[in-house]
């Protein structure tokens, strides 16, 4: 039982900011603990088969992951396919942890359908070298995610077959999921399209909190061409 | 039409105003620009249940040729703003616009970079709707609102006074009859407290 009792307060008397704690449980007795990431044997295989580009091992919620040396993680993905059995990428994905160094991180999800068993591992890539090996190698399916994280973040993969943008326009400039990009964007960076069928693109994000209504189609300005002339 | 009733004989008359907005009013088609999950009770809208064939609008039109009414339901992406803008240009006059649900109208909760700040930054839009996502009957009532914005339309001004210079009117309102018939009074004043 969690040692506060929340049914006492009343919601008039709880802060503005009020964040329920979770009370602090045991490793063992985890509720979302779940017997698919009891991966320790394939942990102490990667330790026994890349010895140095394996780093710490992270635990949370029974879940293990996996730091590993971001030039080895395609060698480290071959393994844990061919002789593992994790032949399922899940997920691939960025992190930016706004820190001086190693500020980008990317995690990769690996599932074992046959066996039920899940492990992540996660590389650590610095702000200076924003690049790392593609996947699409191993897993094919990690094209799109590789684009994504390409997208949002800015990091390339080398040797990818299709590095475009994912989501925002080919011309966009800014990579929206780093931290510095501001929430609204950047003004002017993603044009609407024009007020009127002839007119021009919109650069103005917020037009209309800006006093800007497009004209009804019957009140727009006819052109000298087509039988209008 | 003699004031005392029935009319002798099988005619009636009225103005071509009158004859037009009936017949958009009640066979609008609506174009479904389907974005995200208020397409799912713009289904219901027009499905079965809600039956908006009730209203003539069960004729969802693909193309834009063909549509005279565009809901526009779910968040716009800056992406597909273009995309709706021209589907929007291609529409035939006369034509309406609903942004139908929070982010169609104002972005909703995606107050974000890549969504559309309210559909009416590009399109002139008539009626929006609230909700999240709003109910089918939100929005039938939005489409009868379009409807009665249609039957108070005009085309003509100056019909029936002879080519002289006259002052824009103001839409015609409806006049209900009071109970012994004898008097009218304007529906505007029946919404005031």
């Amino acid at each position: 039982m969690p040692q506060h009792d929340r049914t006492s307060q009343s919601p008039s008397t709880l802060p503005f900011n009020f964040v329920p704690q979770e009370p602090e449980t045991a490793v063992e007795n985890n509720p979302h603990e779940k017997a698919t990431t009891q991966v320790d044997t394939v942990i102490s295989a990667l330790e026994k088969e890349f010895t140095d580009a394996i780093g710490e091992t992270v635990v949370y919620a029974g879940e293990r992951t996996v730091r590993v040396d971001a030039s080895r993680i395609v060698d480290v993905c071959v393994f844990l396919k061919d002789k593992q059995g994790f032949n399922y990428l899940a997920d691939l994905g960025g992190i930016d942890r706004f820190t001086e160094d190693d500020r980008y991180e990317i995690f990769y999800n690996l599932v074992d359908l046959n066996d039920s068993k899940r492990i992540r591992l996660v590389i650590r890539l610095d702000e200076e070298k924003l690049s790392v090996s593609t996947l699409t190698g191993v897993y094919p399916a990690a094209n799109w995610n590789e684009r994504e994280c390409y997208d949002m973040f800015g990091i390339t993969f080398d040797g990818h077959p299709d590095m475009r943008r994912m989501f925002m326009p080919e011309d966009f400039e800014y990579f929206p999921l780093r931290k510095e990009f501001p929430l609204l964007g950047v003004p002017g960076s993603l044009p609407l399209p024009p007020q009127e069928p002839t007119g021009e693109l919109t650069m103005d994000p917020f037009p209309a909190a800006h006093g800007s209504k497009p004209p009804k189609s019957f009140e727009e300005v006819q052109t000298t061409d087509g039988d209008e002339g | 039409m003699g004031s005392d009733g029935a009319p002798q004989e099988g005619f009636l008359t009225t103005t071509v105003d009158t004859v037009v907005n009936w017949a958009r009013s009640n066979s609008l088609m609506p174009m479904p620009m389907g974005l995200a999950c208020c397409a799912i009770e713009m289904m219901a809208f027009a499905a079965p249940k809600y039956d908006v064939a009730r209203f003539g609008s069960e004729a969802m039109r693909f193309s834009p040729r063909q549509a005279d009414l565009m809901i526009v339901a779910g968040w716009v992406s800056y992406k597909m703003a273009h995309t709706i803008r021209r589907v929007w240009d291609q529409m035939a006059d006369p034509k309406w616009c609903i942004a139908m649900g929070a982010c169609a109208s104002t972005g909703g909760m995606h107050r974000c970079y890549g969504v559309v700040q309210g559909l009416d930054n590009f399109l002139p839009v008539d009626v929006y709707i609230p909700g999240c996502p709003p109910r089918p009957e939100a929005v039938m009532h939005a489409l009868m609102d379009i409807q009665e914005k249609i039957r108070n339309e005009y085309s003509v001004a100056q019909d029936g006074i002879f080519g002289k210079e006259q002052p824009d009117i103001a839409p015609r309102k409806p006049s209900i009859v009071t109970p012994d018939g004898k008097d009218t009074i304007s529906p505007s004043g029946l919404y005031t407290q």
